[in-house]
């Protein structure tokens, strides 16, 4: 190994005939938040309204038929699922984010930002309105539907993403389309827009175990594609020609880094509604903590994405006890000064 | 004659056509937009009733105690909205300026909330909207004046969403936790011209004719800012004056079309942009044209808004959204490299 190599904290793995190179800082950060997302979790299934005793916990995690058939409703169908739904949109949301800000180049660009949320909520909002019936498994691929058209829609009026202009367009088709939310929210039956306007405000309290299942589904193709191509994409942050050269299918790999966070972020609202600013942090963080290419910045911002939403829904929800506040809220809070912190760091180039 | 001449002589003839047309169009769209409702007036009826009252006449009691006042609200709001759009959009050289997009809107919202909240029901209403909104656009000028380039477009408009997006879930937080709150706001939040009242209205005129005064007086001194800071500086203009009167102004009008009608979204982008395509450049003609076709331009949103589902009503914030969007896009893509 060359010391050029080895200063930059590079180490081989040898196990056998297996070797690999790897970088033990950044897999030591990765290490302790994945802990930290593990000891929110489990401290998250303790507090509540209905605290269980820290001294219960194997018992109620691993022995489920000791527990009071109270305390199993608890911790089985409300809040395992609730957490582990905010851990899986947290991670679909942070992997959208670093995708798409790498096929961009853009910084600023978060799938959530440029109204792939809005068209998203317009077709399950139909789904929903026009077919209550309708069973839950459906919402996602409608909303999928919805939010690739809005971002087709986004490129065409842009016809470039890599420029800044990109997220401002984006943002003015999303106006549009939360206007066209409001039509709905105006004239349908009120008994329907309240289970609307739970699902949009981006609260987690509504997820079971069925959900979940479809979430994991969702996400897992999604992340596939993404962990595939990590390698292509960071040859082709080294330039189009570069890249081309090196034998990287550009047209390809945009198109599959373009529709992968789509998929993803279009399937996270249709199961938990809208979670801003989390594309566009987890990605940053990750960058900041862990160095490293494309798989490292997917590994950390999916990580980060997960903490960041535990931890709002579970500040959320008990910050205020017995009011619950949706995690959607709470990142905003969060996500707006850091977004300007972003604008602020790079306030001589825009 | 030199170009420039002709071109404000142009100017000046197209101003004198437009200042009249706008006016009967605002006449006309106001005697339609009086005749609209669950119960169809027709105009001739309408105007019997402004000019020959007739206490018996049940038409004539339903436009004098409630039409007139919907239909008031909606040519002040227009007016102020459009004004403060001119205004915002001189003082950021940039076509996108809008008092919504920049977060003033939410600002306002949010310290009308935070003051119904805390239980503080004073009359001046409009003037807590206009701190809120001032206190927000001064953050977003001040951030985004950073850096090398200065107020560029696009930090800007980057700048006041992410704001208002923090602002707007601060209000979000604040109404889930204080039910009470949420019951008396929430019709108004989404930007209505339903369930106004007449005190309202009577509060908010005062701070409306002071930011139309202010926004005349420094009408000279915008047209030169557009020439840039070194130019006007040499001609001899107080920068920092004039921007702050500006932004005074601006929060001013915002205030007082938050605080009466809600945050109504687009109104502002439009109208200048319009004025400036077919009338004019020159922000003294622009004012006045501005507050009429303000008033026209949301009149017309809110008719559309009650007859396109009718017998159901859209609420007129998602109707000038519903238009608005789209000319921002169209803009954006023009405008921006």
């Amino acid at each position: 190994m060359s010391r050029a190599m080895r200063s930059a904290g590079l180490r081989t793995l040898r196990l056998g005939r297996f070797s690999r190179v790897i970088r033990p800082k950044t897999l030591g950060y990765g290490l302790g938040l994945a802990l930290l997302a593990i000891i929110v979790l489990v401290s998250g299934v303790l507090q509540g309204s209905l605290p269980i005793p820290a001294s219960d916990i194997g018992r109620a995690l691993f022995y489920p038929q000791t527990l009071t058939a109270e305390q199993h409703y608890v911790v089985w169908d409300v809040r395992l699922p609730r957490l582990l739904m905010a851990l899986l949109c947290g991670a679909m949301l942070g992997l959208a984010g670093a995708a798409m800000q790498s096929i961009t180049r853009n910084g600023l660009a978060d799938p959530g930002l440029i109204g792939v949320k809005e068209g998203c909520s317009v077709v399950v909002l139909t789904l929903i309105l026009l077919f209550p019936t309708v069973s839950l498994v459906w919402r996602p691929l409608a909303g999928v539907v919805g939010g690739l058209l809005v971002a087709l829609l986004v490129v065409v009026l842009s016809r470039d993403f890599s420029r800044p202009r990109f997220v401002l367009i984006g943002i003015g088709v999303s106006w549009f389309f939360a206007a066209g939310i409001g039509i709905f929210m105006t004239t349908a039956d009120v008994r329907n827009v309240q289970t609307a306007l739970v699902w949009m405000s981006g609260s987690l309290h509504a997820a079971t175990w069925p959900l979940l299942l479809v979430a994991l589904v969702w996400l897992l193709p999604a992340a596939m594609v993404l962990f595939i191509t990590a390698r292509a994409s960071d040859v082709a942050l080294m330039g189009n020609h570069t890249a081309t050269g090196l034998g990287v299918r550009l047209p390809h790999l945009a198109l599959l880094r373009f529709i992968a966070p789509v998929f993803l972020t279009a399937a996270s609202v249709s199961c938990v509604g809208s979670l801003g600013f989390v594309g566009l942090m987890a990605p940053h963080m990750a960058r900041f903590w862990l160095r490293g290419g494309q798989t490292a910045l997917l590994w950390g911002s999916a990580l980060l994405g997960a903490l960041l939403v535990l931890v709002t829904d579970t500040l959320g929800r008990l910050a205020f006890a017995p009011l619950q506040i949706p995690a959607g809220i709470v990142i905003a809070l969060v996500g707006g000064p850091f977004f300007l912190l972003l604008l602020w760091r790079r306030r001589d180039r825009l | 004659m030199s170009s420039l001449a002709k071109r404000s002589v142009r100017h000046h003839r197209r101003f004198v056509l437009a200042l009249p047309l706008s006016l009967l169009l605002l006449f006309s769209l106001a005697v339609f937009h009086i005749g609209v409702g669950a119960r169809p007036i027709g105009p001739y009826t309408v105007i019997q009733a402004l000019f020959h009252f007739d206490a018996k006449n049940f038409d004539h009691r339903i436009i004098v105690s409630l039409r007139l006042l919907r239909l008031t609200a909606a040519v002040l709001v227009g007016a102020a909205l459009g004004v403060a759009g001119v205004l915002l959009q001189a003082l950021i050289r940039n076509p996108l300026g809008e008092p919504h997009i920049l977060g003033l809107n939410a600002g306002a919202a949010f310290a009308v909330v935070v003051c119904t909240a805390l239980g503080i029901t004073s009359a001046s209403q409009s003037l807590i909207a206009a701190a809120g909104a001032a206190a927000l656009f001064s953050l977003v000028m001040l951030l985004s004046s950073a850096g090398r380039g200065g107020v560029t477009p696009l930090k800007v408009m980057l700048c006041g969403v992410a704001l208002s997006a923090m602002i707007s879930s601060l209000t979000a937080a604040i109404l889930i936790l204080d039910e009470q709150t949420l019951l008396a706001m929430r019709t108004w939040l989404v930007g209505d011209l339903s369930g106004l009242r007449w005190e309202s209205i009577h509060h908010a005129i005062y701070p409306l004719l002071a930011g139309l005064l202010l926004a005349i007086s420094i009408a000279p001194g915008m047209n030169i800012l557009a020439l840039g800071d070194n130019m006007a500086r040499g001609l001899g203009v107080n920068l920092l004056r004039i921007r702050l009167v500006a932004m005074l102004a601006i929060a001013l009008l915002c205030g007082v079309a938050v605080s009466i009608a809600g945050p109504l979204g687009f109104i502002g982008l439009l109208v200048p942009n319009i004025i400036r395509r077919l009338v004019t450049e020159d922000i003294r003609l622009m004012l006045p044209l501005s507050a009429l076709l303000g008033a026209v331009l949301l009149l017309m949103a809110d008719i559309i808004a009650r007859v396109l589902l009718a017998p159901q009503e859209l609420a007129t914030g998602i109707m000038t959204a519903l238009v608005g969007a789209p000319v921002f896009v169209f803009i954006a893509s023009r405008f921006l490299k």
